[in-house]
């Protein structure tokens, strides 16, 4: 409801830019124009052996669900970092505004940013993000490291606005002020998602990828129109990926492979012993206050086991003595990254119609529509993952 | 990895070839084998340099009664190195498989500037002047004068070269200029002499293109080289114009000015001669009389300098009897200068043929054909005997007598050209006596007349038919290979109107008008909003960029550009040039991104890459024509018209198609590159145009891409850099096969070459 809500308010609010922009400039793009110009929608087709239209990309879909399947079966056994601190920093410069992606870059990136965070929490809840935007040529701090998907959410739906040049060196610098206090066993990460094709800086941006990489803050990139090369050489340093993204799907599908945790860097990946809180549900209907939102409230939420004192909801830290406090379940979860499950083997429909099972074992679904098959298959895996 | 092409056996330092390096092998063998000259265009990026040094020294292996050696022409000292350091690694693997037995010499050969390895003399600020100081230590008067007085200094090293004497050679090996200069130093001599001794025997040598094709250093350096050789032009795409300029004199009032100074201090020392030592200036007038040869039969550190007229047309007589004696000589000098100072007083413009301006000095101050043929010889045996170190001093006095011999030698192919001021300066008096060659082939035909092979090799030598019309000589093989790609990693774009569908131009009558500037200026802005890293511009002369840029600061445009990126210019002094590029260099590493605005014919456009971030765009603002209202161009359009009946039109549009051509090409320099290119003239859509550019451009220019309008082309841009942003297969899975191993050859054999065409 929330979420439908700030779409509105922004749309809206990039119509009214949309508008001032156009008086400004004479470019005068009118919406056939804009099709023409723009859009290309014809340019998706494409012709098969016989000339008949079929449409894009039902090959590359597959072979990129193949490949990840094929991925996540290589990076078995890898010392993982489980408890990850991640910045996520987007660029609201002015490159922002263009409309390549509709309705515009700032509004899709922060839609991949939403899912991505939640996604992020389920697949690490022992994690933790920040937010941090670019715009003015300085770096901005939205929201401190914290555990609580909605909170992160709230605080990017209000700060959409772009304006000026994004500069890397100063977001960099922030960042790593930022991540430098942070516990040795947490993984120091950062996810830009950069809009603009230049960085204006204040100094020379080489020493500060160095300082970077010298305390070990992983750094990827994702851009949204074309390769910089200096995002590239910034990866490349810090161990971070680097990718540019073509459209919407392939921008969620890369922002979204940040979600499972990166290989561990050897040198840095020291076993460490953590304090840890297992908070108890308090029963229904007890009403105390919450440590939280400061207010009092009724049933639900948990009591921190050193403190006893409420929070609303986990994984998070505890406002009073720090303590971590997270669920059996969110453990679990987290563990799966170390011991994946093997890829199913895919099986080919056999001619004997006895032999294959009419259902799925897992969730009884019908399995001999085919096409279908191969979604089944990852709606399997996800349920045991769960 | 190792594998044979018909008969011989081709080693090759990498475990894969690109197949289009392969056909190159192929058609080069065949052309060896027909001893006969060849034309091969293959593009940059794809390893020419290595495909021609290993088929050609496998060739020579496998042929051990007859060997060839290889004369390696390449236009810059940083090209001469490259290709040693890829020779040096070659010549390891070939050691490696076959043993000591394929030992082969190898060097690099340059001036002294680069050689040089005495600190006093290598420190004077041009090659002119480190020439003339080494002269001063080395001449052999002087030597003779350090025996006998030790205060005169002389060059260490050239001692010990000359004291080792017959020892002073070369282990057989490969020295680039770096290893030619610690080996020197290691043993104490001097790196240019050994190097010039050693070019005899060395099995390959790296040298500039003057060293065979300007008659004046070719007489010192190629002479001796044997027929059985095998000549190789690297980036030969402006050999023409190199042909031209060798056998090219201009002349100013400060020359003369500075040849009267020269003759004075000669007719000076003469006087103090006659006075001490008469017996020297006796004893050349009968070595003159006797019509010795000076070449030849002096000691090595003098012969330094050689007639500038061809081998062939240099009369092998006697000086002729009037200007035997030094003082008649200089008088008849003096007459020479004062006619030309008289030519340079006039008001118009004139243009005459050799004939009539040999004629008019005949009958204005008596100075017939034959003894202007002498004039450079004369100057030469003069200069021994005066014993003239400093030569650097006497370049105006050489460079009347250059003019005065190819005068007097040629009646043919030349014009002399005298301009009262410069074109588009008519108020500055500046007038200029220029010899002008018209005719490419006199440089170039003692080449290919004396060698057997003959490779002119490029990656923008199209149309390739016309290159031996222009150069007068019948190719056994002539054929342009494409790129294989595993991705279209070049995307050129023809782009003929602005966002508002109204042509670009910069043809004469279009070229100033507002609307065109502005279409350009916007056509820029928007590709810096959507291009990263580094753009390059290409203008079609100075005056025009000065003007557009200009225009676009006035509009504002540039100060918009400069928001999205930082601008830089290219301007005609050197130091700023690279002081710019420097700096266009540093602000594309760290991210700020940058435009270099230069222009085509220049210095940036001809030497200096910008590959990878350096250049993600190259955009060509206008055909890169000559300035069609120079007489020189002119003349020499005529010339080709009478002679080799090549029509005006279709030499202008050559030549500036492959400027074109040559300024695109810089922004692509291996395959794992990508870049694109923007040809913004709507005259590139009309197919005379577009046809002459080469194969490897035009097989990626697409049809939809000939006729856009800015806003398409700003499309096309964004889809290209996301699409080439992309991770990629480098060698090629899908389907089309870009990389061939040692076993991929063996199964197909020779069935490649047909595979590719």
């Amino acid at each position: 409801m929330l979420r439908k809500e700030t779409n509105g308010e922004e749309r809206r609010l990039n119509r009214d830019e949309e508008d001032e922009e156009e008086e400004e400039n004479d470019r005068g793009h009118d919406a056939w124009e804009r099709t023409y110009a723009d859009e290309r929608s014809w340019e998706a087709l494409q012709e098969d052996e016989s000339g008949l239209l079929r449409p894009i990309d039902n090959k590359t879909l597959y072979h990129a669900q193949y490949r990840r399947r094929l991925r996540t079966a290589t990076a078995a056994r890898i010392q993982k970092g489980l408890i990850r601190y991640l910045y996520i920093v987007i660029d609201l410069s002015r490159a922002a505004t263009e409309t390549d992606y509709k309705p515009n870059r700032m509004v899709v990136v922060a839609r991949q940013v939403e899912a991505f965070i939640r996604e992020f929490f389920d697949q690490n809840p022992l994690s933790q993000i920040g937010l941090l935007t670019l715009k003015d040529g300085v770096a901005h701090c939205l929201t401190e490291l914290g555990g609580s998907p909605e909170s992160h959410i709230k605080a990017l739906m209000g700060k959409l606005v772009c304006s000026g040049d994004a500069s890397l060196q100063n977001g960099l610098d922030l960042v790593h002020s930022l991540l430098n206090q942070i516990p040795s066993y947490g993984h120091r990460e950062v996810l830009m998602l950069y809009s603009a094709l230049s960085t204006c800086d204040p100094g020379d941006i080489m020493e500060t990828i160095q300082k970077c990489k010298s305390s070990k803050i992983r750094c990827s990139v994702i851009g949204l129109s074309a390769e910089l090369y200096i995002c590239k050489y910034l990866c490349l340093e810090t161990g971070g990926s680097y990718s540019v993204s073509l459209d919407e799907p392939h921008l969620k599908e890369l922002v979204l492979e940040h979600a499972p945790p990166p290989p561990a860097i050897a040198e840095f990946a020291i076993s460490n012993l953590i304090k840890m809180g297992f908070p108890q549900r308090a029963a229904e209907g007890v009403i105390s206050i919450c440590s939280c939102h400061k207010e009092a409230k009724v049933g639900g939420g948990y009591t921190c086991p050193r403190c006893k004192a409420r929070v609303c909801e986990l994984p998070t830290e505890c406002c009073i003595c720090g303590l971590t406090l997270v669920s059996s379940p969110h453990l679990a979860r987290s563990y799966h990254h170390l011991f994946p499950i093997t890829p199913f083997d895919d099986v080919a429909v056999s001619s004997d119609p006895h032999k294959v099972p009419k259902n799925c074992f897992g969730c009884q679904q019908s399995l001999l529509a085919p096409g279908k098959r191969l979604l089944f298959l990852l709606y399997v895996i996800m349920i045991r993952d769960e | 990895m190792k594998f044979q092409i018909e008969d011989v056996t081709v080693y090759f330092p990498y475990d894969n070839i690109y197949p289009e390096q392969y056909a190159y092998m192929v058609e080069l063998k065949r052309a060896l084998d027909a001893k006969g000259h060849c034309l091969l265009e293959m593009p940059t990026g794809t390893g020419k340099t290595i495909a021609l040094l290993s088929l050609i020294t496998s060739y020579t292996l496998s042929k051990p009664s007859n060997p060839v050696k290889l004369l390696y022409c390449t236009r810059t000292v940083h090209e001469m190195e490259k290709t040693l350091a890829e020779l040096k690694l070659l010549h390891n693997y070939q050691l490696h498989h076959l043993g000591p037995s394929v030992r082969m010499l190898a060097l690099g050969l340059s001036s002294r500037k680069n050689l040089c390895i005495n600190p006093s003399v290598v420190s004077a600020e041009n090659r002119d002047s480190v020439d003339a100081a080494c002269r001063k230590l080395t001449a052999s008067w002087v030597r003779a004068m350090a025996i006998e007085n030790p205060n005169v200094r002389t060059c260490s090293f050239f001692d010990n070269y000359e004291k080792a004497a017959s020892d002073a050679i070369l282990p057989p090996g490969v020295y680039t200029l770096q290893d030619l200069r610690a080996f020197g130093k290691e043993k104490g001599w001097c790196p240019y002499f050994l190097a010039r001794h050693m070019v005899q025997f060395a099995n390959v040598v790296v040298y500039s293109y003057q060293y065979l094709l300007d008659p004046k250093v070719a007489g010192i350096i190629s002479k001796e080289m044997q027929r059985e050789s095998v000549v190789v032009f690297d980036e030969a795409h402006n050999i023409d114009n190199v042909c031209i300029e060798a056998l090219s004199v201009s002349v100013r009032s400060q020359t003369l000015e500075g040849a009267m100074r020269n003759l004075n201090r000669m007719s000076q020392e003469i006087d103090r001669l006659k006075a001490t030592d008469a017996g020297r200036l006796r004893a050349e007038y009968n070595r003159l009389v006797e019509g010795l040869a000076q070449r030849g039969n002096l000691p090595i550190g003098d012969t330094w300098f050689a007639n500038p007229a061809l081998p062939d047309d240099i009369l092998k007589e006697a000086v002729p009897g009037n200007i035997r004696r030094a003082e008649h000589f200089l008088s008849v000098l003096r007459r020479l200068i004062q006619y030309f100072k008289g030519r340079l007083q006039t008001e118009n413009v004139e243009k005459e043929g050799p004939v009539s301006f040999v004629a008019s000095i005949n009958t204005q101050v008596g100075i017939d054909q034959k003894m202007l043929r002498f004039c450079y010889d004369r100057l030469h045996s003069l200069m021994l005997t005066l014993e003239i170190t400093d030569t650097d001093e006497f370049l105006h006095i050489q460079t009347i007598c250059d003019l005065a011999t190819l005068v007097g030698t040629y009646t043919r192919g030349f014009s002399i050209i005298i301009e009262p001021f410069d074109e588009r300066m008519p108020h500055i008096p500046d007038p200029v006596l220029q010899l002008c060659c018209h005719d490419a082939s006199l440089a170039i035909k003692p080449v290919f007349e004396r060698f057997q092979s003959v490779v002119i090799t490029s990656g923008t030598l199209s149309p390739i038919d016309l290159y031996p019309r222009l150069l007068n000589f019948n190719p056994v093989v002539s054929q342009s290979f494409t790129m294989s790609l595993t991705r279209d990693c070049i995307c050129p774009m023809v782009l003929t109107r602005g966002s508002d569908q109204l042509p670009v131009s910069t043809k004469y009558d279009l070229r100033s008008d507002p609307g065109v500037e502005k279409n350009y200026g916007k056509l820029l802005l928007e590709m810096v909003s959507v291009v990263p890293d580094g753009i390059v511009c290409f203008f079609v002369s100075y005056s025009y960029m000065d003007g557009i840029v200009n225009s676009w600061h006035e509009s504002g445009i540039l100060k918009e550009i400069m928001q999205h990126k930082l601008v830089f210019i290219e301007t005609q002094d050197v130091v700023e040039t690279t002081l710019a590029l420097d700096n266009y260099r540093r602000a594309c590493d760290c991210g700020r991104g940058a435009v270099f605005f230069s222009v085509a014919r220049g210095k940036v456009a001809e030497g200096i890459d910008f590959d990878r971030h350096y250049g993600r765009l190259v955009i060509m603002f206008g055909v890169p024509f000559q300035y069609t209202l120079s007489r020189i161009l002119l003349a020499r359009l005529e010339y080709l018209r009478e002679t080799f009946q090549i029509k005006e039109g279709d030499f202008l549009t050559f030549d500036a198609l492959r400027q074109a051509a040559q300024c695109v090409g810089r922004v692509i320099r291996s395959k794992a590159d990508y870049g694109m290119m923007i040809f913004a003239d709507k005259r590139y859509s009309r197919h005379d145009k577009r046809s002459k550019l080469p194969g490897w451009i035009l097989s990626h220019l697409r049809d939809a891409h000939l006729n856009l309008s800015t806003d398409m082309a700003v499309h096309i841009a964004r889809e290209f850099l996301r699409k080439m942003a992309q991770p990629y297969d480098k060698t090629g899975a899908m389907g089309k096969k870009t990389l061939l191993s040692q076993e991929d050859l063996q199964k197909t054999g020779n069935g490649i070459g047909e595979m590719l065409f």
